[in-house]
């Protein structure tokens, strides 16, 4: 009976705060739901087409920065640090900020969280095997990222975080340690790559010790040629990628679907 | 009430009941009261001894972690779907289950239990899976052969574990063939950087410390420059006429004899003064002041040169000589003349 009692208050306090922190969060992006089309009328008129171009390569160049350390960027960001006091052509916008990006520079700029409105970018060129990806010498996290990603989609989407330190213990990379090249390894596997939207690092509930599992996160998702990581892995094994048919199933019907869209 | 339920349940299910260590002696006398049986037939209280027996309990116990032992180390052999060591293993735990009484051997059965259930399920989902299983530790092993592992090839025959030299662009070489499954955006950068003002700051900072000490400095200059003028030639010349000074006064007290160069140029308490004896001395006898020859011993001895004796400038015959020196030399010469004291007294120290 008490614990009743306890149960209801706990659980109204919990959805009390999330609707609160997402009010906030929305605070700053429900200027952009709540747009009439008189207001986007009034903006028209307001800004010459001079300005309206200048705020589109503003917003462009902001997200070419944010971009740099691979943190998907928030519209709301986009809101309050640049578009401002446009937001009610935000769309406009935004669809010329897209325009430009695959135009210009050959990226896609994707939203990969559509309930959070959250943006990243992608190069809408394929990499052609032969020809190098970048003249820049590779990121060797790029490997740890591909090693974790691999175990993952190879082991069905979701494993306990031991597979993975296991796994990376073999190739000498140790979690408790510091690595020559990634420094605390622990950090960039589960607070950077995650921050980054490359993995998910979600607690397994009623586990006792508290148990984690990896799976791909949104980036991954969008980023990732799961047929490409295949290949490779076929490659390594010296197998037939075709041989992991549930995989290969998976792999080539996401890559079907990335296509369209 | 649950208890006497379960306690009915037990008597007709399997004798290897689940009743708990506490129970033990009311149970038999419950058991009498309620007419419930046990099926081995023995009286109540032999199998309560059975039950408390510590010896029975510790050899159960220790063969149920000899099994999760067993379980948990060779877990990827449990997973071999080519054996059944994970039925034998359940067949032996339930072996064990038969003699199990009491609440700390079911436990550990129970743990047991786990893990054998953890390693069914992932067996499970290898059958499922049509097509070949992966292993991530032959992952591992394709992915170190990839970057360039160095097997050595030591006969410590231990199983390959971090055996082998990884090379330093191991990773590298990984990154740049696992960017081709990547639709990796570049990082856009400046190519000549941007006009972030990070260096100002410190380099005020550093003007700032600058400052104090040279106000002090410049004070300190004034001083310091008087009397670096006064070191330079000048000092030099007053430095020669001093020794000149001092030879003439040890011969004014004997004409006759010859002083010994080294005994007079040279400062058994400092090498540097005795250097400087040394170049001083050498103006004396340039500019015809002093004079030297060897002695009958084939040392060289000074004195200085009247007035008069030789022209100035003038046509002699003039000889010239390097002298060196160095601290063995120096250090020999104070031994073999027995050097104790400097002839030329040290200069007044310049406090600078």
């Amino acid at each position: 009976m008490s614990q009743r009692k306890r149960a209801v208050p706990a659980s109204q306090s919990k959805t009390k705060r999330r609707s609160q922190v997402s009010l906030d969060e929305d605070d700053e992006d429900a200027n952009f739901s709540q747009i009439t089309s008189s207001q986007v009328q009034r903006a028209r008129e307001n800004f010459t087409s001079d300005q309206i171009d200048r705020k589109v390569a503003e917003v462009v160049q902001f997200i070419l920065i944010k971009d740099q350390k691979k943190i998907p960027i928030r519209r709301a960001d986009i809101g309050k640090h640049v578009i401002k006091e446009y937001k009610a052509i935000y769309i406009e916008i935004m669809n010329r900020v897209c325009r430009k990006f695959d135009q210009v520079f050959g990226l896609k700029l994707v939203e990969i969280d559509p309930k959070n409105h959250i943006y990243i970018l992608i190069n809408k060129l394929e990499p052609i095997h032969g020809e190098p990806v970048s003249m820049r010498p590779g990121n060797p996290k790029t490997g740890l990222l591909f090693v974790i990603l691999s175990v993952i989609f190879m082991k069905g989407g979701v494993i306990k975080e031991n597979l993975v330190w296991n796994t990376l213990k073999k190739l000498r990379v140790d979690p408790g340690e510091k690595h020559e090249e990634f420094g605390d390894v622990k950090k960039v596997v589960t607070d950077e790559f995650v921050r980054q939207k490359y993995l998910e690092y979600v607690k397994i509930p009623h586990t006792e010790p508290v148990e984690y599992e990896f799976r791909w996160g949104l980036r991954a998702e969008k980023e990732v040629s799961k047929l490409k990581l295949l290949k490779f892995v076929g490659e390594l094994f010296d197998q037939d990628p075709q041989s992991w048919t549930q995989q290969f199933r998976e792999a080539s019907a996401t890559e079907t679907s990335s296509q369209r869209s | 009430m649950s208890d006497s339920r379960r306690r009915s349940k037990g008597s007709q299910e399997e004798t290897a009941g689940t009743s708990n260590g506490l129970g033990g002696r009311n149970r038999s006398e419950r058991a009498c009261d309620m007419g419930d049986e046990d099926d081995t037939g023995a009286g109540p209280s032999a199998i309560s001894d059975e039950d408390d027996d510590p010896t029975r309990r510790r050899e159960i116990r220790s063969k149920y972690r000899d099994l999760i032992n067993q379980v948990q180390q060779n877990r990827e052999d449990m997973l071999n779907p080519a054996n059944n060591k994970l039925t034998d293993v359940l067949e032996e735990a339930n072996k064990l289950f038969a003699n199990v009484r009491q609440a700390r051997e079911a436990a550990l059965d129970a743990q047991l239990l786990v893990l054998a259930t953890d390693l069914g399920k992932e067996k499970a989902s290898q059958l499922h899976a049509e097509g070949s299983a992966f292993d991530p530790s032959a992952f591992a092993e394709h992915l170190l052969s990839f970057m360039g592992l160095n097997r050595l090839e030591d006969e410590s025959g231990q199983d390959g574990n971090l055996e082998g030299y990884l090379p330093q662009s191991a990773w590298q070489r990984l990154a740049k063939r696992s960017e081709y499954c990547f639709k990796t955006a570049p990082s856009f950068h400046y190519i000549l950087g941007s006009f972030l003002a990070e260096p100002p700051p410190p380099r005020q900072r550093v003007e700032r410390q600058r400052k104090a000490p040279s106000k002090e400095a410049k004070r300190m200059m004034p001083t310091q420059l008087k009397k670096m003028e006064e070191s330079n030639q000048e000092a030099t010349e007053r430095e020669v006429e001093r020794i000149l000074g001092c030879l003439q006064k040890y011969f004014a007290d004997d004409p006759e004899e010859p002083i010994s160069y080294y005994e007079f140029v040279i400062d058994p308490n400092s090498f540097s003064r005795t250097v400087e004896n040394i170049f001083h001395m050498s103006f004396l006898i340039r500019d015809g002041l002093v004079k030297m020859n060897l002695d009958k011993y084939g040392l060289p001895c000074i004195a200085p040169v009247e007035e008069g004796e030789v022209e100035l400038g003038g046509a002699a015959v003039r000889n010239q000589c390097v002298i060196s020196i160095n601290q063995k030399s120096w250090r020999e010469i104070i031994e073999a003349f027995d050097i104790k004291g400097a002839m030329i007294p040290p200069p007044e120290v310049l406090s600078q």
